[in-house]
């Protein structure tokens, strides 16, 4: 599959890590560190007030942030991230509802090689603008990005904005011709996981992993929904897509997978509401080092699970 | 080992070949022909191909591996010529393949509308890769648009595509609402909404005339010459089996290859079909769960065995990501009864139809989590009597207690948002109620605003009122509307503007309607609401009109119609009587009649008749004169000053000039008008909806009286000095009374119910008020003044007047 380069170097992402509320502070919660260990160390000594920091401010503002550049930024751990070569930063709030459940963040490494593409989408004016991303070599396609915008129903970050579930997106590059598919096609990039973003109040937001060949954010992806107008009141979730470097297409029209709650990861997921990290544990599925798996609210319920293998 | 050929290499003969070799991977030498350069691969996955959400690669089913596993002679993208059943051979491009079983597997071919201009390059049908590979090629183009022919499955799975490809797309569908075949008007519409949420224009009731362009498509013209331009026609208007090659070979063939449910041809025993190419007793099959079946069935068949393909109720899916929709069985059957189920904040419909306490069809949109379950109770005839008060709630709440709403609103927390509209939230209401002794859900709206603008949640507001006061609080008795919703038609007409509804599928979802398609009662009150609150938008739905209206002349005892053409102010001439005399007599009409409102009245016109009547009629200068409306019907007036020696003003002249003002708006009852020249009153204007007196100072309008099962005189609204002022204050008022009045109700008791002096106050003591029902009348007009006589007589509605079959009178005896 174009997702499913097994040849891999280094994952566009370095470190991926979950902050959870408790009382008026954001505390960790879990994460993969990779082998950043002296990142992760220092991370644990850490918390978060509203507004501090990275994850605080994706608490305060009630929004997804992209932080581009740590030095001289609120950013709090700027010495450690140098030391461990990382320069960029997303942080996902996780809003059930009102209510802020969980802030994930994920961190890259800069390099000339690494190409892939995290986006932030927000609505303006009836139209998804980028509000900000992180691109990693593939600088032609930032350009392209932001000079982009999205009516409802159009692409990637407009068809999960219109159907309000996540969308994975395949051939991004080649069979896709949409407007920024040029550019993509030259970036590398082949699957598109978009994602909704809920937060407190009437904002749209659309978070995007673009996964290149050489530098891939996942070589699985797995969609899952929960949701009661889907699967009733059983509490499971139903895999409505997916595609992995060593299966192939997850997905089964006539008879898709089912789980329940704190069955697996993914359930684990489903289950607390919160985001689920793994790396280097056997309960991942087979042929994969790390996962992680991201709750989707509508309302105060969990109404689907991402989830992305590397 | 016997030699099987199959023609063509599509998913029902996918599914044989699985099938066979599971059972006996011996029996046949198997070789396979196929037009299309390619295997088999799911075809009913092509619209997330199309789409980008999934690869070729990904629905790929057999690929060269597996049919090299299986020992297949794979002849794709070789055509096959002919079919010799005497040497029992196949013909191919590249030469024949002799057989002992031959399957014709040649699926369908996409129906093209036989339109100018359909084979311009930029035309495309929908049914294999090659198709979509086009459509996303032309997807390609920045800013291309493109037309989709067809609301059906296929049409709206290529329109959701093209549209995240980024094309800018407009889906044209012939009839009424999307997907007619599987689903009713109410998810119809919430389909049709999420379409458009998603940027795709949606056009029903549109019929392609044309495709426009010189070397290339163009653009797409429609019969009303409405022009949409097209860089891309996609035409998804259905299918037919593709049946040439049985055709030449002798086979018999109905609509599809005739066959026996063994799957068998009729005339040749060792000749088969499967799939879409098929016909069995009248049935054809174009979805996939049936193909798998009949697979099954001639896989045992060839191998000697005896089984029988049955068909069986079918449920259909939308692949469209993030819409939700599931329909089974039958939903039209007569004698049905059914069970609805709303929820307009979650856009949830669902419908249950019951025969005979078992289910027979449901619709889903929104929810469809129990569609599974339904369609099982459908397929096993499950009496469902003893569930029946839950099963529209779904499996989970089988056998369990039934729901308590009070118990629900009890449980929410004091910070639960109970308004939306004004965010007032469950602890501010209970302590309003409490701290300031509310017993009224008037006086909880003024004093929290909750439930005071959309009202949406008054229902929920009522229960919180209830569970505080306990029984302290009696809701305010609300006549609803009718059986198919609690509401009333005051609270209906005021969420159709609050929420901006603009259709009757639109009010019924939005307003939790408990019938699917509404009630002879519900439905002409909504269509007036909507004409008058949404002159300009709203299309008139004439299925939703009394009879009278929809042939816009009076139904009598005997079935035939009386006619009555407008003359304005009552005043006529020799012209116009010699062409209603002549029309007398050309129809052989048996009465003619004056009328109370100064009209003359051609009674016992058979129906058929009826455009012709007009035709003449119109020629002489007649438009209809609304008899049969709950609408402007006559200005009576007497002869004025003109000719009378107690004439004040020009008491006919203003009827008239009313009458010209006025006809053609709908209103909630019917309205007649009068004008008399003094108070001597031979108009009889003092018990008319509204009538004027002229006196040697002006005008004095009356309204709100009654001469017909009540006897009522006018009261009395004002006097202005002016013709001008006389026409404005009549207009504001019939305006008033449009928007304010229910459905049936007439002028004198909507007065009475609001009282006189509110519409004095409204009318005469707030003349901004006045100036804007005056406009807003004049605006109406705009799109109401069209004579209904001359639409018809051009051809509008031509199915209403249809002669029924003539019956001998032996053979109806």
């Amino acid at each position: 599959m174009d997702a499913a380069v097994l040849d891999t170097t280094r994952t566009f992402v370095e470190v991926t890590e979950i902050w959870i509320p408790d009382g008026d502070r954001l505390v960790q919660a879990g994460g993969n560190y990779g082998s950043h260990g002296e990142f992760e160390a220092i991370s644990g000594m850490e918390s978060f007030a509203k507004g501090e920091g990275l994850p605080g401010k994706a608490w305060l503002e009630e929004r997804p942030v992209v932080l581009k550049e740590f030095d001289g930024s609120y950013f709090k751990r700027t010495e450690a991230a140098r030391a461990a070569g990382l320069t960029s930063a997303v942080a996902i709030p996780v809003f059930a509802d009102t209510t802020l459940k969980a802030v994930l963040v994920l961190l890259c490494a800069d390099d000339d090689v690494r190409t892939g593409a995290i986006e932030v989408w927000a609505e303006k004016d009836g139209l998804l603008m980028l509000e900000d991303g992180y691109y990693g070599a593939a600088k032609h396609f930032e350009w392209v990005s932001q000079h982009t915008h999205f009516p409802r129903g159009q692409g990637l970050p407009g068809g999960v904005w219109a159907a309000n579930t996540p969308m994975l997106m395949r051939d991004l590059g080649s069979g896709y011709k949409f407007i920024r598919a040029d550019s993509a096609g030259r970036a590398g990039l082949t699957t598109g996981l978009g994602m909704p973003v809920p937060v407190p109040g009437n904002r749209a937001y659309v978070l995007t992993l673009l996964s290149a060949r050489g530098t891939p954010i996942a070589r699985r992806f797995e969609l899952w929904d929960a949701r009661t107008a889907k699967v009733g009141t059983s509490g499971q979730a139903v895999l409505i897509d997916g595609i992995c470097a060593h299966e192939g297409p997850l997905w089964n029209e006539d008879n898709p997978r089912r789980i329940g709650a704190w069955q697996g990861l993914v359930g684990k997921a489903l289950g607390s509401g919160l985001p689920a990290v793994e790396h280097g544990r056997p309960s991942i599925v087979h042929g994969y080092d790390t996962m992680v798996a991201l709750p989707i609210y509508q309302g105060d319920a969990v109404a689907h699970v991402v989830a992305w293998y590397c | 080992m016997q030699k099987l050929v199959i023609i063509g290499a599509g998913m029902a003969s996918g599914r044989l070949l699985e099938h066979l070799f599971e059972l006996d991977p011996d029996a046949f030498d198997v070789t396979l022909f196929n037009a299309e350069p390619r295997g088999n691969y799911n075809r009913i996955m092509l619209s997330p191909v199309l789409s980008g959400e999934k690869s070729y690669e990904e629905i790929i089913t057999h690929d060269e591996d597996w049919y090299a596993r299986n020992n297949v002679a794979c002849r794709f993208g070789e055509h096959v010529t002919k079919i010799d059943r005497e040497r029992k051979v196949v013909v191919g491009e590249n030469g024949e393949v002799p057989y002992d079983k031959l399957v014709i597997a040649t699926g369908s071919a996409p129906f093209i509308i036989p339109v100018e201009g359909r084979n311009l390059p930029g035309v495309v049908t929908y049914r294999d890769l090659d198709d979509t590979n086009a459509m996303i090629e032309a997807s390609g183009k920045p800013g291309a648009k493109a037309v989709v022919i067809g609301g059906g499955l296929l049409g709206l799975e290529a329109a959701a595509g093209l549209r995240l490809r980024g094309m800018d797309v407009s889906v044209i569908h012939l009839s009424g609402h999307l997907m007619e075949r599987q689903l009713d008007e109410a998810a119809g519409y919430l389909l049709k909404r999420d379409l458009e949420r998603r940027g795709i224009k949606v056009h029903c009731n549109s019929s392609t005339a044309a495709i426009l362009g010189d070397d290339r498509v163009e653009g797409v013209l429609l019969e009303d010459d409405t022009a949409f331009q097209a860089d891309l026609v996609v035409m998804a208007v259905g299918i037919r089996p593709e049946t040439r090659l049985a055709v030449d070979a002798g086979l018999e063939v109905a609509r599809g290859v005739s066959i026996t449910p063994q799957m068998q041809t009729l005339n040749d025993p060792d000749v088969y079909a499967v799939g879409e190419c098929v016909d069995l007793d009248g049935m054809l099959f174009g979805l996939v769960a049936p193909l798998y079946d009949q697979a099954k069935v001639l896989a045992e068949n060839l191998l000697g065995g005896e089984a029988t393909f049955v068909p069986k109720d079918l449920a259909t899916k939308l692949k469209v990501t993030g819409i939700d929709l599931y329909s089974a069985g039958d939903f039209s059957a007569e004698d049905r009864e059914e069970i609805v189920l709303r929820d307009a904040a979650a856009a949830v419909y669902k419908r249950l139809v019951l025969k005979d306490n078992r289910l027979i069809g449901a619709v889903m949109y929104g929810d469809t989590a129990d569609g599974a379950w339904f369609f099982d109770l459908v397929k096993n005839g499950a009496d469902i009597s003893e569930m029946r008060e839950t099963l529209i709630f779904g499996q989970a709440y089988q056998g369990g207690t039934p729901l308590d709403p009070m118990a629900a609103v009890a449980a929410l927390p004091d910070d639960a948002e109970i308004c939306g509209c004004n965010g007032v939230c469950k602890g501010k209401i209970v302590n309003a109620i409490t701290e300031k002794g509310l017993t009224g859900l008037d006086d909880v709206r003024a004093h929290t605003k909750a439930s005071a603008s959309c009202g949406a949640c008054t229902g929920l507001v009522e229960q919180l009122m209830s569970l505080t006061l306990g029984d302290a609080f009696s809701p305010a008795a609300v006549q609803p509307m009718c059986g198919c919703t609690d509401l009333g038609h005051d609270d209906v007409r005021r969420l159709i503007l609050a929420k901006e509804l603009k259709s009757i599928d639109a009010v019924m979802q939005e307003l939790e309607w408990k019938t699917s398609c509404g009630c002879a009662k519900c439905r002409p009150a909504l269509n007036y609401y909507l004409v008058c609150d949404w002159p300009d938008e709203y299309a008139d739905d004439y299925q939703s009109r009394f009879i009278n209206e929809r042939v816009h002349a009076n139904v009598q005892k005997d079935g035939t119609y009386s006619v009555v053409p407008r003359m304005w102010g009552g005043v006529t001439s020799s012209k116009e009587l010699r062409a209603i005399a002549d029309v007398v007599d050309k129809f052989n009409i048996p009465t003619v009649k004056c009328t109370g409102g100064q009209r003359i009245d051609m009674l016992g016109i058979r129906k058929e008749d009826l455009p012709a009547v007009w035709a003449d009629l119109g020629e002489a200068g007649f438009v209809s004169g609304h008899a049969y409306a709950k609408g402007l019907r006559t200005v009576k007036t007497c002869v004025g000053n003109d000719w009378c020696r107690f004439g004040t003003q020009d008491s006919t002249g203003l009827g008239i000039r009313l009458e010209k003002f006025m006809w053609g708006s709908w209103t909630p009852a019917k309205v007649k008008l009068a004008v008399s020249g003094c108070p001597r009153n031979c108009a009889e204007a003092t018990c008319k909806d509204v009538g004027v007196i002229c006196v040697d100072s002006g005008f004095e309008i009356h309204f709100a009286g009654a001469a017909g099962l009540e006897i009522k005189g006018t009261e009395v609204l004002c006097q202005v000095r002016t013709e001008d002022e006389a026409l404005e204050y009549i207009v504001a008022l019939t305006q008033m009374y449009r928007e304010q009045a229910r459905y049936l109700e007439r002028i004198y008791k909507w007065a009475k119910r609001i009282g006189y002096d509110e519409v004095r106050r409204q009318i005469v003591d707030d003349p901004e008020r006045r100036r804007h029902f005056f406009d807003r009348f004049v605006f109406s007009q705009k799109f109401a003044q069209v004579d209904p006589w001359s639409e018809r007589v051009s051809g509008k509605d031509k199915h209403e007047f249809r002669p029924m079959a003539i019956v001998p009178k032996e053979a109806a005896e």
